[in-house]
């Protein structure tokens, strides 16, 4: 490090400690724990803990249900964030075209933000509520054609409108404003050479958006692993008939419910790894289509 | 100036704390609804009666909450002298080396007063009671009398045979819910098996020895299942998620369902839900015919003494336990609650009372008759290692055979495989502990 601004090589050290402490403290203190304890048969109220070296590791990956579950939070990962995207992306373009009452409506997108994922769940588990939802006429006219407490169809389909909800504003907010900076010109200048809309959009409006869109994809897939633990707590509790568990509500299942407490840490291990490869992969392909410069 | 003055209040309440002589400690329960209301006045009451010790009860808002913030605050050293913990934890609560056997840390109480079948539950298989039960319940038979009555049928149904044969004149009679329950293992798996003498795994369901392997899947227990599943596609039997409310006791309380099988403890809030609309039964759960009845298994929570604490704070606990133990408690708190009495001076009590056909204690005489069956040795508890976890797993197993992914057979073998590995593992896990 240049010390330029500072004289005394530790002062940079003092200012940070804080900070440093508490990442410490709630995220590298945790993390080592999770890896201790996924080389290790943990009881949870403690004492009698043994060395089982990689016997946890080989468990969890000749578990079915462990595969299930990462493969279903895959799945999750990729649609979620995928469709929440898309539709905040088609929304900003409106807000952004200056249609009428975008004003407005760039302001009520924004509200969805100021709920918390958990009531987001319990809000949508009312709207399809077979018997009082919205749906609930249809079901009176056609029986049973629309239940997400037993359909693990319909559970899904629930889960992706509630997600894609509750994350619109943040991505549209970030691709709002990458619109917004395209400079007027850009427009002018194409649609006097005779590019329509469309054309627009493919060559100029998102190539120039690009930095926003790599935001968006990396906050997104990050946070469709855990933003989605709050959906299924509250709406489907991993189910039906085990459905919709995914990774993350499995790990806290197992190690707060059923006091597996090495099987948890072993799976937080594996989901740390996923994670950090997946970002990884994220920075090293993705950002290398970024244009950064205007 | 402000901090002298708070200072000065500090050291006066200390002062204050310091002249009592008792200890003032915490109870953590997991109840909420009317079985709260009915924990807080025992507290309450127990406070008022004397001055020595006071007992503040903090409600953690379920059982599994209990228990996990329980875990937590063990191992920081944070953990409250009592402690309410449901039936299924109770393997993992006796090999942790976190609690103390209540029967010997007070042996001067005469524990044989419990009931053989609220007893056996709690005790390690020499006889030693781990903790004291308290809000206890057991499997009871609901019905709708009025329901009932209307699709003409006059006798509460006592067997499989005739709860289905009743299920289809209630549907004859254009009943949309005739029978309906959650599929809850405690219900449809260990209740069933209890009372029909069946084990649900070897080893006495794990009370010889934690190589134990489960075996419900098969016999009278899978053919039951395999019956569940099939009359709920006939539309006799509906789940909770065909239920309006979305909970086979909401359902059953609405007026929604007409039968039911349910804990004693919603009692209470059946009886105020029905209110003068309809009339109520409860019997025993029905058997399938040719089968001896044995006991039904308590169920409910007991509470527990946690380690580490100094010698005041043990003496209140004590003291708290001993009130609660009282008849008039137990009572007072079973009319609250629909919770059974489970000591012997309890019931002599209310039948002293001559109340014991009064509608509050409607549950008590037949709680007590249906647990104190002729008992097995496959009768008299669980106690296998992560129950809680299999319990998950003998959910969603059977709930997609109700859905139709897969045959219930199947579903049952599948949970038996998955539940064995947890036993593997438990056993692993607890290697060199051993249950003194």
């Amino acid at each position: 490090m240049s010390n330029a601004f500072f004289r005394n090589r530790w002062l940079p050290f003092w200012l940070a400690s804080p900070q440093l402490l508490v990442m410490f403290l709630f995220f590298y203190l945790p993390v080592f724990l999770a890896f201790f304890w996924a080389f290790h048969l943990e009881r949870p109220f403690g004492g009698g803990s043994q060395f089982v070296g990689w016997a946890n590791f080989q468990r969890v990956l000749a578990d079915q249900e462990f595969w299930a579950a990462l493969r279903r939070t895959v799945v999750y990962m990729l649609l979620a964030s995928g469709s929440s995207i898309l539709v905040a992306l088609i929304l900003a373009l409106a807000a952004d075209r200056a249609v009428r009452l975008s004003p407005l409506a760039r302001n009520l997108l924004i509200w969805p933000k100021a709920v918390a994922i958990a009531s987001v769940g319990v809000i949508f588990l009312f709207i399809f509520n077979p018997f009082l939802g919205v749906l609930a006429p249809l079901n009176e006219v056609f029986p049973g054609i629309w239940n997400p407490r037993i359909n693990p169809l319909h559970t899904w389909i629930m889960i992706y409108i509630a997600n894609i909800w509750s994350a619109i504003p943040f991505t549209f907010i970030i691709l709002l404003t990458g619109l917004q900076a395209i400079p007027e010109t850009l427009h002018k200048a194409a649609a006097m050479d005779g590019a329509g809309p469309w054309r627009r959009l493919r060559d100029i409006q998102l190539p120039l958006l690009t930095p926003q869109l790599f935001v968006a994809v990396v906050l997104e897939v990050a946070d469709s692993l855990s933003g989605s633990f709050g959906l299924i707590d509250t709406m489907t509790q991993g189910g039906p008939g085990g459905a919709t568990n995914m990774l993350v509500y499995k790990i806290y299942v197992d190690g707060f419910k059923a006091y597996d407490l090495s099987g948890a840490a072993t799976q937080t291990a594996m989901l740390m790894v996923v994670v950090a490869g997946i970002t990884a992969l994220q920075y090293l392909f993705l950002e290398k289509r970024v244009k950064y410069e205007r | 100036m402000r901090f002298p003055k708070t200072a000065a209040l500090s050291a006066a309440l200390m002062t204050a704390a310091g002249l009592a002589h008792g200890a003032e400690i915490e109870f953590w329960y997991g109840n909420t609804g009317n079985v709260e209301t009915a924990i807080l006045d025992a507290c309450t009451a127990f406070n008022a009666a004397q001055s020595e010790h006071e007992v503040s009860c903090v409600g953690q808002g379920g059982y599994e909450v209990g228990m996990q913030k329980a875990i937590a605050a063990y191992r920081s050293g944070q953990h409250p002298v009592l402690i309410q913990f449901f039936d299924a934890g109770t393997l993992d609560l006796m090999l942790s080396d976190a609690v103390v056997p209540v029967e010997e840390l007070i042996p001067d109480v005469d524990w044989d007063s419990y009931i053989a079948g609220a007893r056996a539950y709690y005790e390690t298989s020499d006889g030693r009671l781990f903790s004291q039960p308290y809000n206890s319940s057991t499997l009871l038979f609901y019905t709708n009398k009025t329901q009932l009555e209307e699709a003409g049928i006059t006798e509460t149904p006592e067997t499989w045979e005739e709860v289905i044969a009743a299920a289809r004149k209630l549907e004859e009679a254009g009943h949309e819910c005739p029978f309906v329950t959650d599929a809850h293992p405690w219900r449809v798996l260990e209740q069933f098996a209890a009372r029909h003498g069946l084990p649900i795994a070897s080893k006495h369901n794990g009370y010889d020895g934690l190589d134990a392997e489960y075996i419900f899947n098969q016999g009278l227990i899978a053919e039951h299942l395999t019956n569940l599943a099939s009359w709920r596609e006939d539309g006799l039997v509906k789940l909770n998620p065909d239920t309006k409310a979305g909970d086979y006791a909401a359902a059953f309380n609405s007026g929604e369902c007409a039968m039911m099988e349910g804990s004693s403890g919603s009692y209470a809030a059946a009886k105020k839900a029905f209110g003068d609309k309809y009339g109520i039964t409860v019997t025993m759960t029905p058997m399938y015919e040719g089968h001896e009845r044995h006991n039904t298994l308590v169920g409910g929570a007991s509470i527990w003494v946690m380690k580490g604490h100094e010698e005041a704070e043990i003496e209140a606990a004590k003291a708290f336990l001993d009130f609660l133990r009282q008849p008039e408690q137990q009572l007072a708190f079973t009319a609250a609650t629909g919770y059974v009495p489970v000591t012997l001076d309890a019931l002599e009590a209310l039948k002293a009372s001559g109340k014991a056909d009064a509608p509050e204690f409607a549950t008590a005489s037949v709680g007590i008759d249906t647990m104190n069956q002729p008992a097995t040795e496959d009768s008299r508890g669980i106690r296998l290692g992560f129950y809680v976890q299999f319990r998950d797993i003998f959910m969603e197993e059977t709930q997609k055979a109700f859905n139709g992914d897969q045959t219930m057979q199947e579903a049952l073998d599948r949970a038996k495989t998955r539940g064995d590995e947890l036993l593997r593992r438990f056993e692993q896990t607890y290697q060199s502990a051993k249950l003194n």
